[in-house]
């Protein structure tokens, strides 16, 4: 099935999405020949489904796009403040971070390593600094990285705090709770842009909490057995109700941009990222005779601007069914 | 805007940078904060507590939604369990029972500070039947002044009397 408004000879095949290596988490940018493929939908078109109701056989290179996206890990090197107090030396610590969780839900480690040398009242809640910044454990660790790391030398050199928790930047994240309620708020609040809340409506508590589990534990096919019902929609129509997306820049005081916005046009055309970007923010757009000044990346990569918002929503949002965009300055060689 | 609702040595301020039920999420804010004199003319007992409320659109669930922060007088923020000691009793056992789903921490998305929210995803329930009734009996209803009767004495913000007192006025000016 191809995806509406599109002709087949002009979709682009997804050849083969470059894997992302343990040690080099960003081969992605600047490959040319990676690009949205045919249309995964299966509504009602009684396509073979592998044990996770993923629909395999000829789509399954955008099912590779899931697994990818699933298995991506930044290499980082947590240190430890050089003012927090230590009875002796805190080695660095070295942790594959996978991209679609949350800082605070995969560091129990690194805070039990720095815990070993620290006094027992020291310990308060952790938080996490790169040069200078605050990171905000409620945004993926994939949104932190790119955000603000893009175009850095790998590992990633995250600081690690315990003193002097920054109020008026971080939420407090005292248990997992804390993070399943906010995962789950964003899952919610996608589907009511999405369905109206219907399909997470019908949902049964099991289902919300299988989603959680399956984030939490690293459960590609656990997750995407509930997920993918979050990711169907009506066969008459051609996508979501409303794109859940939020775009993400640096150097603005505003955390976020989010807007209703829809994956096909009045005329029935399917709306791109470009037109995404175009309408609500379009000073990220390079112009047609100018020089290239942002990258517009998710997931470490820069998405061609054809790519139709809605594959991208179904197949490169982060767990809480966000497409989280961040757009940053193009690096200066 | 601003009012004072003591309540057990604690003050209200009533702070709504509101925009009109449209579309605001990118509008300019305009808050209005109080300095520490006007503070302490209110209230110069030592637990005295700074309410800080907004009231924003959400344009995913279509519906306002609470934002609100609390102090102390030094400054220190209210923690998520110090805001849930100062829920009201009545309230209190039966929002428990789904605390995450009631009260949680989170961005304030104009602002990117740490607020508190009450969830707005059961919004549109309670309110349903509000605006049905009005309709019935072909009254003028603020919607922003009865949903904040309901959500509002939750935590800690009782809407005067006078806020649905105008409102009845506005509808027998227009009878």
């Amino acid at each position: 099935m191809r995806a509406a408004g599109v002709r087949a000879e002009e979709v682009p095949v997804l050849a083969s999405f470059p894997p992302f290596l343990p040690w080099e988490v960003r081969p992605l940018v600047g490959v040319s020949d990676w690009g949205w493929g045919t249309s995964s939908r299966c509504v009602g078109c009684g396509r073979d489904e592998d044990e996770t109701g993923v629909p395999i056989g000829r789509m399954t290179d955008d099912k590779d796009v899931l697994r990818d996206v699933w298995f991506g890990r930044i290499p980082t090197c947590f240190t430890l403040y050089q003012d927090e107090i230590t009875e002796r030396e805190a080695e660095p610590y070295y942790l594959l971070l996978p991209r679609i969780s949350y800082l605070t839900l995969v560091t129990d480690k690194v805070k039990k390593h720095f815990q070993k040398v620290m006094r027992q009242e020291d310990v308060t809640e952790i938080w996490f600094e790169y040069e200078g910044t605050p990171l905000k454990w409620h945004f993926p660790i994939g949104l932190l990285f790119d955000l603000h790391a893009s175009n850095t030398a790998l590992p990633w050199n995250i600081t690690v705090h315990f003193k002097n928790f920054p109020e008026k930047d971080l939420l407090h994240c005292p248990s997992k709770d804390v993070i399943e309620a906010h995962f789950m708020a964003c899952v919610k609040e996608a589907d009511a842009l999405k369905h109206k809340s219907q399909v997470i409506n019908e949902m049964q508590k099991k289902d919300h909490k299988q989603l959680w589990m399956g984030l939490q534990n690293d459960k590609f096919d656990q997750f995407w057995a509930i997920n993918r019902k979050l990711m169907e929609y009506p066969p008459e129509d051609s996508g979501f109700r409303y794109i859940p997306f939020r775009i993400y820049q640096v150097t603005t005081e505003r955390p976020f941009i989010q807007k209703l916005f829809r994956p096909v046009a009045a005329n029935g055309q399917l709306n791109t990222l470009g037109d995404l970007l175009k309408e609500v923010c379009p000073a990220a757009i390079t112009p047609e005779d100018g020089e290239k000044k942002n990258q517009v990346m998710v997931h470490g990569i820069e998405p061609m601007l054809e790519t139709p918002v809605q594959w991208l929503s179904e197949h490169m949002s982060y767990p809480d069914n966000f497409l989280h965009i961040s757009i940053i300055p193009q690096p200066t060689d | 805007m601003c009012c004072n609702n003591l309540r057990v040595k604690k003050c209200c301020f009533f702070i709504v940078p509101f925009q009109s039920l449209a579309f605001c999420l990118g509008k300019e804010l305009n808050i209005h904060t109080l300095d520490d004199s006007e503070v302490a003319g209110i209230c110069a007992t030592s637990e005295v507590i700074r309410y800080e409320y907004h009231v924003l659109y959400s344009s995913s669930y279509e519906v306002p939604v609470l934002y609100f922060r609390a102090c102390f007088l030094d400054g220190r923020p209210l923690t998520l369990d110090e805001i849930w000691e100062g829920v009201h009793e009545c309230y209190r056992a039966r929002l428990l029972e789904g605390p995450w789903d009631t009260i949680t921490q989170q961005e304030h998305p104009l602002l990117g500070q740490p607020f508190f929210v009450l969830h707005p995803c059961r919004t549109n329930e309670f309110m349903a039947p509000v605006l049905a009734n009005s309709q019935r009996e072909n009254r003028n209803m603020n919607y922003i002044t009865s949903w904040l009767s309901i959500v509002g004495p939750v935590v800690g913000l009782n809407l005067p009397l006078s806020y649905a007192k105008l409102v009845s006025e506005q509808n027998t000016k227009t009878d």
